[in-house]
């Protein structure tokens, strides 16, 4: 069976809308966004016929041509001409087409007819076609090309049924006779400009759109970086702002949760397990979830509008500064939501050193799992009321202190690796300004939410599990907590490293909380809630006291407090620089097409961030006291 | 597509799209360079129309209705000449 199904390619300009397409064919909910290089990878789903027949569909990153290009446009090309090392040549070639642009769109598909797939062209976007002036005539199409063409507009489910329709068996042959010369760039283009002019006669007078007025400020050299600016203010305020009531619910539901099983169960080891282990820890990690939610809703809403190309093309000039285009602008902003995507969308990038020089840096951006770090520690600096002003401008800094390291860097990089062989120009596409699809933000952040809370029912549960069995065992017969403490495992190995973490402010508890979050980040918040509470737990209101306050109050054997400010700084600038993510690192060895680079920017980054975190304490408290 | 002669090349008719005004219609005479097929994939191709929106390091065109940004050095590659109405 699995063999004999038929393979459907879905190809076309980048844009174009494949991806709209192929969710709507598979139900799927692939990555979607108003720019060029969305999709970098191949995509599987299978899809029904009318017929009942069941199709594999592959999506592909979209290419402007079948010659040259960046190695998301190779992967298209492999597949298209059957040399691809894991996907067979497809039995048919659905290709997108942007109605609104056919002089354009329309050379891919006389490419592919050359090849002498079987072929139906996907007309797509033809709402936008209509909104131009622009005077479709898809039957005048078929009949110049010789193959069928499918009217559509993805988005909103139109034109499927017919698009099954003409996927049946026997699949549409690629036409015997074509109407330019084969394998001749120059009569191809001939004919492709003069058939849609045919088929998609464009009004002669130039109406200037909705997009161009925005572009006329949001482009402009000084009110394009004011509305920049205030755009990427407003989106980290409210991260930092709006998500108090939603997470506030959580905490209280956390807190019901306790006390309930502190109700029903008697004292003993497996009750400290579920209150402190894994309501305690799992529990202050979650309570994080609104505004990782909020952060990729943000992202979304900046990706489906058409922003990201715009924030590319401010960014170019600085970027030019750093040795970098404004096109590798689009995988670092990717990276604020999660690195591991924004290191895959870099294959958009044309030079291959440009392209190693942003997978470098891409971590330094920083990702949703660090937001839970950030604003347990940013309240802990600033007084004032949570979510105030003056911290959610504090929370914007550290954004950009990533990002700003994350260029020096790659200034330092990209001049050691050299000029480029072939010299690469800035070229990008402005999509017109769309309204989001609103669905389909809302599944992604569904998506991306419900990842979270499997990766806290996972590799969170499991590390708190270990860790409060490492706190709890070995026993000791002893009234003294302190003592009690030490004895046990996370006791010995705090202990141990306490006096590697100590030049940077922390004390072995806070060192070994930070060795738990190579495993996840996140997992920082909830080793900290379980790792300060144990002495206290004599008092049971005070365990679940916040555990700000809780680190607050904390104090160093000679009574000095011990979260103070260089101590914390110092905390937060070792977030914003370490590399702790696994899967990020196999990414990069796999992207960047070897061990070494990975290896390397683990070293570097977590050096760095040691170095970094050492000399923010020693000068902090140098000038604090 | 004939090559233009050395005349047509000095005529004040026919200049580079960077150099060209901002706000006007123009039609792509030719391309050439060392990346004019990444240009012609984007649609600027010669007897097309082209308006140029905005001046700068890089330049915002449209062409066949789509807007696209394009650094200066790249934009000397492409010659359009002044649609007639739009200027002179
Ligand atoms: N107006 C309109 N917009 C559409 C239509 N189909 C898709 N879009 C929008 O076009 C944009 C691009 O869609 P994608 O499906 O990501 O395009 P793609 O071809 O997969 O793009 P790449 O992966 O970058 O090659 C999205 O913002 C869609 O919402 C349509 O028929 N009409
Ligand atoms: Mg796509």
């Amino acid at each position: 069976m699995e063999d004999s199904t038929d393979l459907v390619a879905l190809a076309g300009n980048p844009n174009s809308g494949k991806t709209t397409l192929f969710n709507a064919l598979t139900g799927s909910a692939a990555k979607v966004g108003n720019y060029a290089g969305v999709t970098v990878d191949i995509k599987r789903g299978e899809t029904r016929t009318p017929h009942g027949a069941v199709l594999e569909i592959i999506d592909l990153p979209g290419t402007y041509s079948l010659e040259g290009g960046s190695p998301d446009q190779q992967i298209a090309r492999e597949v298209l001409s059957g040399k691809h090392d894991r996907v067979p040549r497809p039995s048919l070639v659905i290709c997108v087409l942007d109605a609104s642009n056919l002089e354009r769109h329309l050379q891919l598909a006389l490419e592919v007819i050359e090849l002498e797939i079987p072929i139906v062209i996907a007309l797509n976007m033809v709402d936008l076609a209509e909104k131009t002036g622009i005077r479709l005539d898809p039957v005048k199409l078929a009949e110049e090309l010789g193959v069928p063409v499918v009217p559509m507009q993805a988005d909103k489910g139109k034109g499927i049924v017919e698009l099954k329709q003409a996927m049946r068996h026997p699949f549409p042959a690629a036409p015997d006779e074509i109407g330019w010369e084969k394998g001749d760039a120059e009569s191809r283009r001939a004919f492709g400009l003069s058939t849609s002019d045919l088929s998609a006669r464009r009004p002669t007078a130039h109406t200037s759109t909705l997009s161009d007025k925005l572009d006329r400020v949001l482009l402009h050299p000084v009110w394009g970086w004011f509305f920049f600016i205030g755009i990427f203010f407003a989106l980290f305020w409210s991260i930092f702002s709006w998500a108090g009531i939603p997470m506030g619910w959580i905490e209280s539901a956390q807190e019901f949760l306790i006390g309930k099983v502190e109700g029903l169960m008697s004292e003993g080891d497996f009750r400290d397990l579920i209150t402190q282990g894994i309501l305690g820890g799992v529990g202050a990690v979650v309570i994080f979830l609104p505004q990782i939610l909020m952060l990729f809703f943000f992202i979304g809403l900046l990706e489906s509008s058409g922003y990201m190309s715009r924030a590319a093309f401010l960014m170019d000039g600085f970027m030019a500064k750093v040795g970098l285009s404004g096109k590798a602008f689009l995988p670092l902003l990717s990276s604020f939501a999660c690195a591991i995507p924004g290191v895959m969308a870099t294959r958009t990038i044309d030079s291959a050193k440009e392209r190693l020089v942003t997978i470098f840096v891409a971590p330094w951006m920083s990702c949703s799992a660090r937001l839970p770090v950030y604003l347990l520690l940013v309240p802990m600096l600033l007084g004032g009321r949570e979510g105030g002003a003056k911290q959610a401008l504090f929370f914007l800094g550290i954004y950009v202190l990533g990002t700003l390291t994350a260029f020096a860097v790659a200034r330092i990089l990209r001049g050691r690796l050299g000029p480029d062989e072939v010299e690469s120009h800035f070229m990008l596409e402005l999509p017109p300004y769309r309204l989001p699809q609103w669905n389909y933000i809302f599944r992604h952040v569904l998506d991306r939410g419900w990842a979270f809370l499997r990766k806290a029912g996972t590799t969170i549960l499991g590390i708190m599990i270990l860790l409060w069995a490492a706190t709890t065992y070995p026993k000791l017969d002893s009234e003294d907590p302190g003592e009690v403490l030490s004895h046990t495992i996370v006791g010995r190995i705090s202990d141990t490293i306490e006096p590697l973490v100590k030049p940077m402010g922390f004390d072995g508890r806070t060192g070994t909380a930070i060795l738990t979050s190579f495993a996840a980040r996140e997992v920082f918040v909830g080793s900290m809630a379980q790792l300060f509470q144990i002495e206290e737990s004599d008092d049971e209101d005070e365990t679940r006291g916040r555990i700000r306050d809780r680190l607050a109050a904390e104090t160093w054997a000679d009574g000095k407090p011990m979260f103070t400010m260089p101590a914390v700084l110092a905390l937060l600038i070792f977030y914003i620089y370490a590399l702790q993510c696994l899967p990020t690192s196999a990414v990069v060895a796999r992207e960047a097409g070897s061990w070494k680079w990975a290896v390397g920017q683990f070293v570097f980054m977590t050096v760095f961030a040691a170095v970094a975190a050492l000399l923010v304490y020693q000068v902090g408290t140098f000038f604090s006291s | 597509m004939s090559h233009p002669t050395v005349k047509e090349l000095e005529s004040d008719s026919l200049q580079s799209l960077s150099q060209a005004q901002v706000g006007c219609d123009f039609q792509i005479q030719f391309v050439e360079g060392p990346a004019c097929e990444q240009l012609r994939n984007l649609g600027f191709c010669e007897s097309l129309q082209v308006r140029k929106l905005a001046n700068g390091r890089n330049l915002v065109c449209s062409v066949c209705g789509t807007r696209v940004a394009l650094s200066s050095d790249l934009a000397d590659q492409v010659k359009v000449s002044p649609l007639a109405p739009a200027l002179s």
